[in-house]
Order: C-alpha cells, then sequence, then structure tokens
C-alpha cells in the first residue's frame, strides 16, 4: 500500500465525500503535507508559510458519534465525540490525509481528547492560556506559536523564512478582509442573501485549498452579490426579524437551528461563531514582528474557553449595532458547560442592550427539530 | 357576526374553542389520539354541530405540537404565544404562566398582556404529565384521584429527577412499605421542585400572580405545591386547561 492509498471504505461513501478525498489526494500526491485543524485559535499562516495544506477537519456529523463512545464518555459535547469519532473511522478525508493535526488546550473535554487521539493520528497540542489579557498569558502563548513552527519545521523538513510567513500573513489577512465584506453586506435591509446562504458558502470556503484563487472568487462573489442587489434583486421579504446568532460552532446537522429561525419569519444576517464572523473580524499587524503579532491576534478571539471572556461580550454588542439585529439566538451543545454558563453572562448583557435572548440547547441528533422550531417560532411571534 | 375556532393539539388532548364576537361560545376537549388530523377534525366538527355552521363561516387556528398537521387551519401559532394571551384573556393583568403539559413543561412571562420571555423544558420527562402518569400506573392510583390520595402534610421524597430511575425508586419504596399518599406527596414535591427551577431562572415579579395552565392543573395538590415551592400566587381557573386554544382565537381576533 502506498502512502496516499484511499481508506478502505471509499467506494461507499457520498459523492461530496469522495470528492473530498479525491481533491485533498491530488495535493499529497503532488507532494504537499496537509495540517488538520479544528479550532480557530490555530495559527493557519504557519503551515501555509511551511508550504502545507491547512484544512479544518470533520467534527458536524452524528454518524461517527456511535463509534466514539465505544471510548469516550456518552455525557460529552457531540463535536468533541464527532471529532474523535472520524479519527477512528477514516471517514474524514482531511483526517485521513493529515500529516499533523493541531489542536489547543481550549475546553476540558477537547484537550482530554486529543490525548487519545494522539494515540492514533500525529497530534501536536498548543497550551493556550485561559486570560487574554496579562502579560504571562501573552507570553506563554506567543512561546507556543514558535513552539508550532519548530514542529512544523521538523516534522516536515524544512525552514520556514521571514519572507514566507509575511506572505502567508498577507495572503490570509486579504481573505479574511474578503470574508469580513462578505458578511457584512448583511448590514444592508433587507440583507442580500439568506442566513443559510450565508452559512453555506463561509463553510464551502473553508475547503479551497488555492487561497489565491479563493481570494479571486470571493472577490467575484461579493460583486455579483452587490450588483445583483443593486439590480433590484430581493432574495430575503423587507419583513424578516433580523436575528444575530452565537453560541457553540455552527455547521452540519446543527443548521437546523438556521432552518427553524429562517422557516418562522427571520432571517440569519450575522453569526458571531467559529465559522462566520468571529474568525474575521481582527486581522494580523502586518508590520509587528510576525511571530508577536500572529500570536497577539489570535489570542484576541473570544471563546467561552476565556475567563473572563470580554471580548465575545464586546463583538456581540457591536454586531448587534452595527447588524442592526431585532433578536440574538445562542445555540449551545448538550454538555458544553463554558458556553452553557457564559448564558448568563449573554442574557444580562442582551438585557441591558434590550435585545431579546434565546439560548437554544442542542446535539447532533435530529430528533429535537419540532421542539426547536417551536422555541424558536415562539421568540420570533413576541418581537 | 364573527366566528373563530382555536384548536390546541397537544401530545395528550386535542382542546378546542369556538368564539363568537370575542366570547366564548362552546369548549370541546378529546384524546389527540395516533392522528392529530383526525381529532382536530372530531372536535371542529363538535364545535359546529349545535351552531350549525360551516367550515367558510369561521377562522381556524391551531397551536400545541400538532399544529402543522392541521391542514385545515387558516394559521399556525405557537402554543408559547397561545397560551400567553388565553391566560391574559382568563386573568387580566397576569404574570405569567406555567404550563404543566403531557410531554413537556413551560413557564412564559408576561409584560402588558404579552409573552416576552419563556423556558421549556422538552429534553426530559421529569417535571411533565408523563412522570405524574408513570408515577401513579406503579402506584395503582388514577390520574383524576390524585388529590384524593395523596397525602396532605408528609411526603416522602423522590430524589431522582430522571424518570426511569424515579421509577424504580417508586418501586422500592413500595416494597419498603412506605404509605402509597406519601409517595404521591413526594412525586407532586418533585414536579414543584422542577417547575421552581423554571420560574427561579425566569424572573416573574413577584407582585403578580401566575396561571397555571395543562392537564394538572386539575390537581390542587399540586398548584398548592408549586405556590408553596415557588413562592408565587398560582392561581388557576376551570377554563386553564383551553387556555392555548382560547388565545389561538385571541391572536387571530387581534390580528384580524
Amino acid at each position: 500500500m502506498n502512502d496516499n492509498a484511499l481508506p478502505v471504505d471509499f467506494d461507499g461513501f457520498a459523492d461530496a465525500r469522495k470528492q473530498g478525498f479525491l481533491d485533498i489526494k491530488k495535493l499529497k500526491d503532488a507532494g504537499k503535507k496537509v495540517v488538520g485543524m479544528y479550532c480557530t485559535y490555530t495559527p493557519e499562516e504557519i503551515f501555509i508559510a511551511a508550504g502545507a495544506v491547512p484544512v479544518g477537519i470533520c467534527a458536524f456529523s452524528d454518524e461517527t458519534i456511535a463509534e466514539a463512545e465505544k471510548v469516550l464518555p456518552r455525557n460529552l459535547c457531540p463535536l468533541i465525540k464527532s471529532s474523535y469519532g472520524f479519527a477512528v473511522t477514516d471517514k474524514c478525508p482531511y483526517l485521513y490525509f493529515a500529516d499533523l493535526v493541531v489542536g489547543e488546550t481550549t475546553c476540558d473535554g477537547k484537550k482530554k481528547m486529543y490525548e487519545l487521539m494522539g494515540e492514533i493520528k500525529n497530534v501536536h497540542v498548543m497550551q493556550l492560556p485561559q486570560s487574554q489579557f496579562d502579560e504571562a498569558s501573552q507570553e506563554l502563548w506567543y512561546k507556543e506559536v514558535l513552539r508550532l513552527k519548530e514542529r512544523v519545521e521538523a516534522d516536515f523538513g524544512v525552514t520556514i523564512t521571514d519572507e514566507a510567513i509575511k506572505s502567508a500573513i498577507k495572503i490570509k489577512n486579504e481573505t479574511r478582509s474578503l470574508l469580513k465584506e462578505f458578511a457584512e453586506l448583511s448590514m444592508l435591509n433587507p440583507p442580500p442573501i439568506m442566513g443559510s446562504e450565508q452559512l453555506k458558502l463561509n463553510y464551502g470556503q473553508l475547503f479551497k485549498f488555492d487561497l489565491e484563487e479563493k481570494n479571486k472568487e470571493l472577490r467575484q462573489m461579493i460583486d455579483k452579490v452587490k450588483m445583483d442587489y443593486d439590480n433590484g434583486v430581493r432574495n430575503v421579504p423587507e419583513n424578516a426579524k433580523r436575528i444575530l446568532v452565537t453560541g457553540c460552532p455552527l455547521a452540519g446537522v446543527t443548521e437546523k437551528v438556521v432552518k427553524a429561525i429562517e422557516e418562522s419569519g427571520g432571517v440569519v444576517v450575522v453569526y458571531e461563531n467559529c465559522i462566520g464572523y468571529k474568525p474575521v473580524a481582527l486581522n494580523i499587524d502586518e508590520n509587528a514582528e510576525p511571530y508577536r503579532a500572529i500570536a497577539d491576534r489570535y489570542l484576541q478571539i473570544g471563546c467561552s474557553v476565556m475567563s473572563p471572556n470580554t471580548n465575545r461580550y464586546d463583538l456581540l454588542t457591536q454586531l448587534c449595532k452595527d447588524f442592526k439585529v431585532d433578536g440574538v439566538v445562542e445555540m449551545v451543545l448538550t454538555a458544553c458547560h463554558t458556553y452553557a454558563i457564559e448564558t448568563v453572562e449573554i442574557r444580562k448583557l442582551m438585557q441591558s442592550h434590550d435585545v431579546p435572548f434565546i439560548s437554544v440547547e442542542t446535539d447532533y441528533s435530529t430528533s429535537d427539530t419540532a421542539q426547536l422550531k417551536t422555541r424558536l417560532a415562539a421568540f420570533l411571534e413576541m418581537m | 357576526m364573527c366566528w373563530v375556532v382555536g384548536i390546541d393539539s397537544g401530545s395528550t388532548m386535542c382542546k378546542a374553542v369556538l368564539f363568537k364576537n370575542g366570547y366564548i361560545e362552546k369548549l370541546h376537549i378529546e384524546k389527540t389520539g395516533w392522528n392529530p388530523m383526525i381529532s382536530a377534525q372530531s372536535a371542529l366538527d363538535a364545535l359546529f354541530a349545535t351552531n350549525e355552521l360551516r367550515r367558510e363561516d369561521v377562522r381556524v387556528v391551531a397551536t400545541g405540537y400538532g399544529r402543522d398537521a392541521i391542514t385545515f387551519a387558516d394559521k399556525t401559532y405557537t402554543e408559547i404565544t397561545c397560551h400567553a394571551l388565553g391566560a391574559e384573556f382568563l386573568i387580566p393583568n397576569i404574570g405569567g404562566v406555567i404550563d404543566i403539559g403531557g410531554q413537556d413543561s413551560k413557564v412564559i412571562r408576561l409584560e402588558s398582556g404579552k409573552p416576552a420571555d419563556f423556558l421549556m423544558n422538552d429534553k426530559c420527562a421529569a417535571g411533565t404529565g408523563r412522570f405524574l402518569t408513570m408515577a401513579c400506573d406503579v402506584l395503582g392510583i388514577k390520574l383524576d384521584e390524585v388529590d384524593n390520595f395523596a397525602h396532605p402534610t408528609e411526603a416522602s421524597h423522590v430524589t431522582s429527577i430522571c424518570t426511569v430511575f424515579a421509577e424504580t425508586e417508586i418501586i422500592s419504596s413500595l416494597a419498603a412499605q412506605i404509605d402509597r399518599g406519601k409517595i404521591l406527596a413526594g412525586v407532586l414535591q418533585s414536579i414543584a421542585q422542577r417547575v421552581h427551577q423554571m420560574t427561579a431562572k425566569i424572573g416573574f415579579d413577584g407582585t403578580k400572580s401566575l396561571l397555571m395552565t395543562g392537564g394538572l392543573a386539575r390537581s390542587n395538590m399540586l398548584v398548592t405545591a408549586i405556590a408553596k415551592t415557588t413562592g408565587f400566587d398560582v392561581k388557576t381557573d376551570p377554563n386553564a386547561q383551553f387556555a392555548g386554544a382560547i388565545g389561538a382565537c385571541i391572536k387571530e381576533i387581534k390580528n384580524g
């Protein structure tokens, strides 16, 4: 068996999955290294600068949860179970072909899961501090960024030049700026596209590996949406309630939340989630020392693993204002303690801004679709 | 003449009400059964019979978990909105609603007669009608006779909040020869505790009363236990079970 052979179950996969395997296999056959990532804290510029291909790993489907529960406890966040399940089943093309998997000590569940994943995959775990504003935490994260660089250089037998890291920062900054511009199109009233479309695009772009080509496509897409809107094309009813979605990472099966909102007379205008506005809100300072600039930027992401997580409060406040939202819907995955507890603060914050707020708990099953619909429809009926 | 029918298709019972010029003309209740559409149609026929109404004479509004199955309805609204408006109709200036239904329980806070916030427990049978039905089955007591059987002053605590484990616990208590009435009183307290968790989170105005709706509102002992545990003045109403269906009519009358 050669290194880049397809998994034995390949023929049984759906077409989109097969295409994922074939796309990444092509890159591998061309000699590229693949790095799997799970989290928006991962500084992917380092992989790009090393000539490797960073890719987000499958974590949004219940198909591997049963397999994961043979090892992991049942009462654990579905994202963690799904992630681990993909590692043991060879069902994720990106994880299957990954030369290196990078995780962080974000929540308790993830960091302990990475230990187990390390027994079957080549895993590197970055020590993420749980505070963003003190010097010791900033220094730790900066050192962790340097340690990741060394790991990548050692594993892949390359040296990352200053020029390479600067150019990686530049191209990723451009992507983030484009995605931000795209997201901000929904500041228009009515927004040009439904939230489900916005999410589909945001998710899809994660799997385009030619970065220059991706930036070009994003530019064209933004221009097309703008042009259509200027020509009077309306995809969203004028009276649709403008909803901000926040909380745990949302994609795949949890799109059911978006569907329930948009079937009940709402439109999601912005996602304060890890797939959405949060990872593109900030760019890296191109004039500072590159690794320091990378560390400083990534550490400021407002995830509920941080304590206190004031950056999330600030971003939510700003987005509510900028996108003129009528209400905020938070999605919390079952057994995600940090987000579930932080809900108390977010509810207070929204009350102080006079913005209607609802938090819904869900998992990767579809059994609660009707209940979600009732809650979210009731929330929209109240406005 | 303005006729409106509200149908609240719950998990257990289908409640229907006929409004004539803004007032209740007739009420009807029957088992939801396996098909919410069939029971809703049968409820509609029952309301039509005495007034010799035809479908085109009335506006029909559906709510409850079976609302989307009722294809002949002109409109549907969620049970949250409808329970709130129904409660306000039954007791004006009410502060909120505690609804314990067959498969879920919810609390709704009202402001100026409208729903302002709500919490729902639909993840687990604890604190719902299902929990009480299970307990009554094991204890050999009919649901309608809860108030006759439950011990008025002494309760044997049921500590498990999971319905399945609580069943095991009740069976153990029976084996230990503990009085059925005391166990049942413990079951009612357990439901009251679950309700208390929700009322505490939602932050009701303590100066206002809450209306208890849903089938379990028929047990005065449960209403009393909830009032005592939550610290609120909990009222009930002979038509409380119809609050959702009434609210559906009110919503339609206000909109129309």
